[in-house]
């Protein structure tokens, strides 16, 4: 064991190639650095110098800021870009801000001015490999949390609700095994418990979609889309809710609105929630408007309601997760996660939502979401 | 009314709970029902019952049980034509919403999704069974 042990321990040796076209400060540096341990390969030509890191792979490699053919800072950029957590540190003749700037700038660690004694070589490796470690552990430690986070979410979309499809599995066989004997209070009961769980399982599909969005896992098909086909689907499913609750719905959508990228579920989906809102604030005989228009680079959709609107001092706070406008007594069904969806939603969209409200007059919340402008027809795109 | 056997129906699920409350309005639709708690026992119950129909969860154990019970009982002789469904309680957002069956996947008769309305699941049978 022990010979493999240390058969291990010489390949874990740190590689570090340094690119200088001066022999002898090659030599001085193999010199020094092998004396404390680490390999070293050292050429004195910048392409074959890519060459061997792009092999090797070294940890380290200090490149001579000025050589013939290659410059030092093109080895830098080359080798930030292709060799992942290599550190690279700048040698130079004449060490000014400017060049040590772009050499960092470029993806270097440090800089080394010459003349440099084999301590100062050998602490600014040290130095570099520590960051180095810190940089890949920090790296490997998130990816792990990453990775916990979508396990968890996954854990808890099955774990939390499968207790409750299960219960209304069986408040289903009740009914069907008993419902015809059941006095019209007990059908009441069970009817009225199917619904609170069933909200409940809303509200953890709610939260679930919430979690999923900030873990950056939450599935988006983004393409390029037209609200106006959005609000025609809009139209077929909340006519009928609305028509329902003796709300009119009008939509006024001009004929060519401009194409935005989208995902389609997840907007018709922040649709739905508002509109779903309106039609439980907002008395029959109401109506809600949904209109659309161009604004310099965006599309803004408003929807109005003629509801019973939202107090001033809580407008501010009617995106953040679990806020009610109401008070308890006449609370509205809802997870209280449907307008914190719709934020985020959006936000993922480029856009914004925004609300103003007047109590007793209704409420209107409008969504802004990037157009995507045409090359021909925009007479200018500043950016 | 005729007096003819029951028909079988096969539960394979890992949840007894789930088995339990399904077996109950399956009962009192009529049927007689086998239940199995793993895909293993799943199959072996498959082959010495031979039931009428049967309904596979999509996610026990592991992802993939379930189509793999599918795979199985479509590969015996009486599981090429006998009805299957398949049970999800899959949403829509998860992780396995890419998942698409291949080109040459066995035939799932009906997907229900959990919970199921005991009308709904009790109508699908019969549609399929013609009772």
């Amino acid at each position: 064991m022990n010979w493999v042990h240390s058969d291990a321990m010489k390949n874990e040796k740190p590689l570090i190639l340094i690119i200088d076209d001066e022999e002898s400060l090659r030599d001085g540096c193999r010199q020094a650095l092998e004396k404390s341990g680490y390999s070293v390969i050292a050429t004195g030509e910048g392409v074959e110098g890519i060459k061997i890191a792009r092999e090797n792979k070294p940890e380290i490699a200090f490149v001579d800021l000025k050589m013939p053919g290659i410059s030092g800072m093109e080895i830098i950029d080359v080798l930030s870009k292709e060799i992942p957590d290599i550190i690279l540190i700048m040698i130079t003749g004449y060490a000014t801000i400017l060049s040590a700037v772009e050499a960092i700038q470029k993806g270097a660690y440090d800089y080394l001015p010459k003349p440099f004694s084999p301590d100062q070589l050998r602490s600014v490796a040290r130095r570099g490999l520590d960051h180095r470690a810190l940089k890949m552990e920090t790296r490997r430690l998130r990816e792990e949390k990453e990775q916990m986070e979508k396990i968890f979410i996954t854990f808890v979309s099955h774990e939390m609700r499968s207790p409750l499809v299960v219960i209304r599995q069986y408040i289903e066989s009740l009914k069907a095994i008993a419902g015809d004997r059941f006095d019209k209070d007990v059908t009441e009961i069970i009817e009225r418990c199917a619904i609170r769980i069933q909200g409940l399982e809303e509200l953890i599909e709610h939260w679930l979609d919430i979690s999923r969005i900030e873990a950056g896992t939450f599935v988006q098909k983004k393409e390029t889309i037209n609200l106006s086909h959005i609000l025609t689907r809009i139209e077929e499913e909340m006519a009928p809710v609305c028509k329902a609750k003796g709300i009119s719905l009008e939509i006024n959508v001009p004929d060519k609105l401009l194409d935005i990228i989208g995902d389609e579920e997840s907007l018709v989906r922040v649709f739905t929630n508002i509109i779903g809102n309106a039609t439980k604030y907002t008395p029959q005989g109401g109506k809600i408007t949904i209109s659309a228009q161009r604004e310099d680079y965006f599309i803004i959709v408003s929807i109005a309601d003629t509801g019973s609107g939202i107090p001033h001092d809580k407008l501010p706070f009617i995106f953040e997760p679990f806020f009610r406008v109401k008070g308890k007594e006449e609370r509205h069904e809802g997870s209280g996660l449907g307008l914190t969806f719709c934020k985020k939603i959006m936000e993922s969209h480029g856009g914004e939502i925004s609300v103003t409200s007047t109590e007793g007059e209704g409420t209107t919340f409008l969504l802004k979401i990037p157009a995507l402008l045409s090359s021909t027809g925009v007479s200018q795109t500043s950016s | 009314m005729t007096m003819a056997a029951k028909k079988k129906i096969l539960l394979i699920d890992d949840d007894k709970d789930f088995l339990f409350a399904t077996k109950l309005i399956l009962e009192k639709g009529g049927y007689e029902v086998f239940m199995a708690e793993d895909g293993k026992t799943g199959v072996e119950m498959w082959k010495s019952v031979s039931p009428d129909l049967a309904i596979i969860d999509m996610m026990m154990e592991t992802w993939g049980e379930g189509f793999s019970v599918l795979n199985k009982i479509r590969a015996t002789d009486t599981g090429k034509d006998t009805p299957l469904f398949m049970l999800s309680a899959v949403d829509l957002q998860g992780p396995y919403q890419s998942f698409e069956p291949p080109e040459n996947f066995p035939k799932v008769n009906k997907v229900l999704h959990k919970p199921v309305k005991a009308d709904d699941l009790l109508r699908f049978i019969a549609h399929e069974l013609g009772a």
